[in-house]
């Protein structure tokens, strides 16, 4: 069976934009603390190992 | 190229999932685990937290490389049953996203070396993508059979730069080690190639049993296993490694011969099942995580 009108948009889902978009927004959350937190043990790591 | 999921106007945000599938995580894991052995076999000790950072670096490379190669190649994907369902090829991410993600990762995990660890393994780091993506990708695969015999030199950085990571500088095991990847590529990929030749035949890419067919490459697969497994034994009688690193090396290197003994000396007919070669192929992986398990339990207690 061949689609009646191929070139239409096909209709856009607000529910699946919303939830990509704040689990995307929750995963950066998470990476952004866990880099601060990383970045501060390799400050301290490496002041350590200067001593 | 792929085509971007879009809804009217808007595209979809990408999904996290299919973020962290074009990294390759399973090629990633192998990647990770030679890096982690080559900063655990270097001489001295490193802080666990910059240790780690540095592993870190290079798994983030590791993937900002895999991701850009699936940029670049949807289009060749799309053509091969093996991985037309991978994020771009089946339109679930635009192209655009794939490339800035890529490209950021890249750089990031550049920084995160340079300030974990040295300049030195972060050059080294910063070269093996530029390979992996503009060497191997780009020019070498599309273009010669050759290309993972070469390509595979970007696969073989890893454990140089664990032990560069640790020590700021080359010593000969890492370069043996470097050595003993670079040499497992082509048996490892051969191995593949023939099972899936005729993916590649279709997506045009000019693999080895594709270009000169299957007699050749199964000699090839012997020859390079024989190279291999010399240089896999050489650590030992060289003193780089000791006693418990040689007989695992000898044991694994004889099987590693032995399997593409099958491979070499047979002829596949219509719808063979390829069962040597698909266990040639699944027994490489496991060799390199067991030699490299050994050369760092050597270094930890050695014989």
């Amino acid at each position: 069976m061949t689609d009646p009108t191929p070139d239409a948009p096909e209709p856009f889902d607000e529910a699946e934009y919303r939830r990509r978009q704040r689990s995307r927004a929750n995963l950066m959350a998470v990476l952004l603390f866990a880099l601060a937190l990383l970045f501060f043990f390799i400050t301290i790591a490496k002041m350590t190992v200067l001593k | 190229m792929a085509q971007s999921l879009t809804h009217g106007e808007t595209a979809l945000p990408a999904d996290w999932r299919d973020l962290f599938a074009l990294t390759k995580p399973r090629v990633m894991s192998l990647v990770v685990f030679t890096a982690l052995c080559g900063l655990l076999a270097a001489p001295g000790q490193v802080h666990p937290v910059l240790a780690f950072s540095s592993i870190l670096a290079i798994a983030l490379g590791a993937g900002a490389s895999g991701a850009l190669n699936q940029w670049y190649e949807a289009g060749l994907d799309a053509r091969m049953k093996r991985t037309a369902g991978r994020p771009l090829p089946a339109g679930r991410l635009d192209p655009q996203t794939a490339l800035q993600f890529g490209v950021g990762l890249a750089a990031f995990s550049l920084f995160l070396m340079l300030f974990a660890s040295n300049w030195q393994a972060t050059l080294l780091l910063a070269a093996s993508i530029l390979f992996y993506v503009f060497v191997y990708t780009m020019w070498l695969k599309p273009r010669t059979p050759q290309n993972i015999v070469i390509g595979g030199a970007a696969g073989a950085f890893p454990p140089l730069i664990g032990w560069v990571a640790a020590t700021g500088s080359v010593a000969p095991l890492p370069v043996l080690l470097f050595l003993l990847i670079f040499l497992w590529t082509p048996p490892h990929f051969w191995a593949l190639a023939l099972f899936v030749r005729s993916d590649y035949a279709a997506a045009g890419i000019p693999m080895m049993p594709v270009v000169a067919g299957e007699k050749s490459t199964r000699r090839q697969i012997l020859a390079y296993a024989l190279i291999m497994a010399a240089a896999a034994i050489a650590p030992w009688p060289l003193g780089y490694a000791g006693a418990l690193y040689g007989w695992v090396a000898v044991v694994l290197s004889a099987l590693f011969v032995l399997l593409s003994l099958q491979v070499g000396t047979r002829t596949a007919r219509e719808g063979d099942a390829m069962t040597p070669e698909k266990r040639l192929f699944a027994f490489s992986i496991a060799y390199l995580f067991v030699l490299f398990g050994a050369v760092v339990a050597d270094h930890w207690w050695p014989l």
